[in-house]
């Protein structure tokens, strides 16, 4: 196997640009981190969490939560911890560092200080710097991961890292393609390759640091192939560059034999693709992400919702279950409302704790589709990048052969059109470019041909409108008025 | 009349997508002309669109919860540039934190917006409020624009 890992020398020279993009870039001192990481207990390490869920088959249950100030986002996360009973803390960062706007941030943490309550949708980390952020780590008694939404997270990384989290989230094509307007893939995938290899230098020095790819997207009818595919890649990229843990993750469809089919197949495609190439001795654990589309404001429907989405996180064999809020349809949630979401998911998980896994005849088939079409995609994108994973990924979108429904960014052709067969199912009705076989293009036209005719209208973009805001109203396939 | 133009965008560092494209498709059919600016677009590339389409509506979005920071002072930055009588609609998640709507659109009126929207608004009425919006006020006056 060729090593494709970055020189050490390489990330070393690069370092002093990123950390000299901001103020607080000049706290972190990687030996001084090193030390500081080497004090974290265990039992606060997120990929000790990942293992021993995998290892005793529980669902953990982990919240997104961040606010602009340190006191009142330590207070969050220990509500979450104890009121919520969360195995996994987040810390979420804010829109404006996502997009490297720091200064945009300030002005919102000064905006938060006056009005007496977070004006920010986030923890603006890089603000608040190395010392801000081992307040918080240091606060809590759980693993805390970094969850964002950022093309261009070196900085992040370096100031979270030497700050104590134990978990990065994200990946160079799932914090660009779904997260900006007008990043190259080749910029952000090499911006990744620099996080992944400071995940890996941590790694090499025995503080392991868990990588989760974002496996939603655009959290809206993305088929299982597509979600897949870039996850399968990224992993492959965090491997490369020397990480171990990585948590693979998938959002919640609605169709239940489609989401354990999904579950079920990232794992097992997952590992056959890893160690394809030469890859072993990695841990891997899935992520089962509750509905990540609109939900309706009535939060007895959102919470019907959330636990049907954690009871499909059981059933499926996910490891973690990332967890809704009733709020969800009203934006930021309260530290209350999150808390509930956490106890209702954690209800529903529990009860299904001792129930086996389901494996339909449906859920088999299901399972069948989406190994065909992953294959129709991984082996040519692969191919394209000669070796070079990212490259090819790069290569892959340009030519349209992976697309990503609904997205912001120009770097994805977007004509892929996904929508619901008559059973719920997400299918594909244009392909794009995206290279599926006949056969199996032609089963994805016949389901939705299928729906057409039980709705008496034709499949047109009417349907995927109706789908997008049916769970909002009450229901999974949208159904003509 | 001609159709009307109108500018939509998703403003500031958000990039919530998926609902501006139903936006695009939904008032194209409509028969509006729709400028789209997509995601992450700032107030003064809203206005820059609008004086050179001569729109008559901006329609902002925002649904991360920065909405109150990224629309400070949209009215008057359209004032200054001589888009007085433009409509201006503002829908979305527009604070941080469940609000009443009725608190959220008091808030945004007293900002200039004409309207406000909230996320499971129905879109039929929200076209023809803007119809009438629009054959409400007098169009903008032509300006000729330095080549």
């Amino acid at each position: 196997m060729r090593d494709k890992k970055m020189p050490l020398a390489q990330l070393l020279a690069a370092r002093p640009a990123v950390l000299s993009s901001w103020p607080t870039g000049a706290e972190v001192d990687l030996d001084e981190a090193f030390a500081w990481q080497a004090k974290i207990p265990a039992a606060k390490r997120f990929s000790t969490a990942m293992r021993a869920a995998r290892d005793a088959r529980r669902v953990l249950t982990q919240p997104r939560a961040g606010v602009a100030l340190i006191d009142e986002h330590i207070r969050l996360l220990k509500y979450l911890e104890t009121e919520g009973e969360a195995d996994l803390l987040p810390t979420t960062i804010d829109a404006y560092t996502r997009q490297n706007r720091y200064e945009e941030a300030a002005r919102g943490i000064e905006k938060s200080v006056n009005a007496g309550t977070s004006l920010l949708n986030g923890f603006p980390a890089v603000n608040h710097g190395v010392a801000g952020c081992r307040r918080v780590t240091d606060a809590v008694s759980r693993p805390v991961q970094v969850r964002h939404g950022t093309p261009d997270a070196r900085l992040l990384a370096e100031i979270t890292l030497a700050g104590g989290f134990t978990s990065f989230e994200g990946g160079g094509i799932s914090y660009n393609i779904p997260y900006t307007k007008n990043v190259p893939l080749a910029k952000s995938l090499q911006d990744w390759k620099y996080v992944d290899r400071l995940c890996g230098l941590y790694e090499e020095r025995g503080f392991p640091i868990n990588r989760e790819p974002f496996g939603p997207l655009t959290g809206t009818l993305v088929p299982p192939c597509i979600g897949h595919a870039v996850a399968i890649l990224e992993g492959l990229l965090a491997l490369e560059q020397g990480v171990r843990s990585i948590t693979l993750g998938y959002g919640q469809g609605g169709n239940m034999a489609q989401d354990i089919a999904a579950i079920a197949t990232l794992r097992e495609l997952a590992d056959e693709y890893f160690q394809d190439a030469g890859f072993s001795g990695y841990e891997l654990s899935i992520v089962f992400h509750q509905w990540m589309g609109g939900f309706p404001e009535d939060e007895s429907r959102a919470f019907s919702i959330i636990c049907w989405g954690a009871a499909v996180a059981a059933l499926s064999g996910a490891d973690k279950v990332i967890v809704k809020t009733p709020h969800e349809a009203m934006g930021i949630p309260t530290k209350e409302a999150n808390a509930q979401g956490l106890r209702a998911s954690r209800q529903t998980v529990d009860m299904l704790a001792d129930q086996p896994r389901i494996e339909t005849p449906q859920v088999l088939r299901e399972k069948e589709i989406i190994r065909r079409e992953v294959d129709c995609l991984l082996p040519r994108v692969l191919a394209l990048g000669s070796g070079d994973t990212a490259a090819g990924a790069a290569a892959a979108f340009e030519a349209g052969i992976l697309d990503v429904p609904f997205a912001p960014s120009v770097h994805t052709r977007g004509k892929i059109l996904p929508m619901r067969d008559n059973e719920g199912c997400i299918r594909i009705f244009n392909p794009g470019a995206v290279p599926l076989d006949d056969d199996i293009a032609a089963l994805h036209r016949e389901k939705l041909a299928e729906r057409a005719r039980a709705e008496g209208r034709s499949v047109s973009f009417q349907m995927v409108t109706d789908d997008i805001y049916a769970v909002s109203k009450g229901r999974l396939v949208g159904r003509p008025r | 009349m001609n159709a009307p133009t109108i500018v939509l965008g998703v403003i500031g560092a958000d990039c919530h997508s998926v609902g501006n494209k139903i936006l695009d498709a939904f008032f194209n059919e409509k028969g509006f002309r729709v400028v789209n600016l997509g995601v992450m677009v700032s107030q003064d590339e809203f206005i820059d669109a609008a004086i050179e389409t001569g729109a008559a509506a901006i329609l902002v979005s925002s649904l991360y919860g920065h909405g109150e920071i990224d629309c400070e002072g949209f009215r008057g930055r359209c004032v200054e540039r001589g888009l007085e009588q433009i409509v201006l609609y503002v829908g979305g998640n527009l604070v941080v934190g469940k609000t009443p709507h009725e608190a959220v659109a008091e808030k945004f009126s007293a900002m200039g917006f004409d309207r406000v929207f909230f996320p499971n608004d129905d879109l039929e009425k929200a076209a023809r409020l803007l119809e009438e919006d629009i054959r409400a006020r007098p169009r903008e006056p032509v300006t000729e624009r330095p080549a």
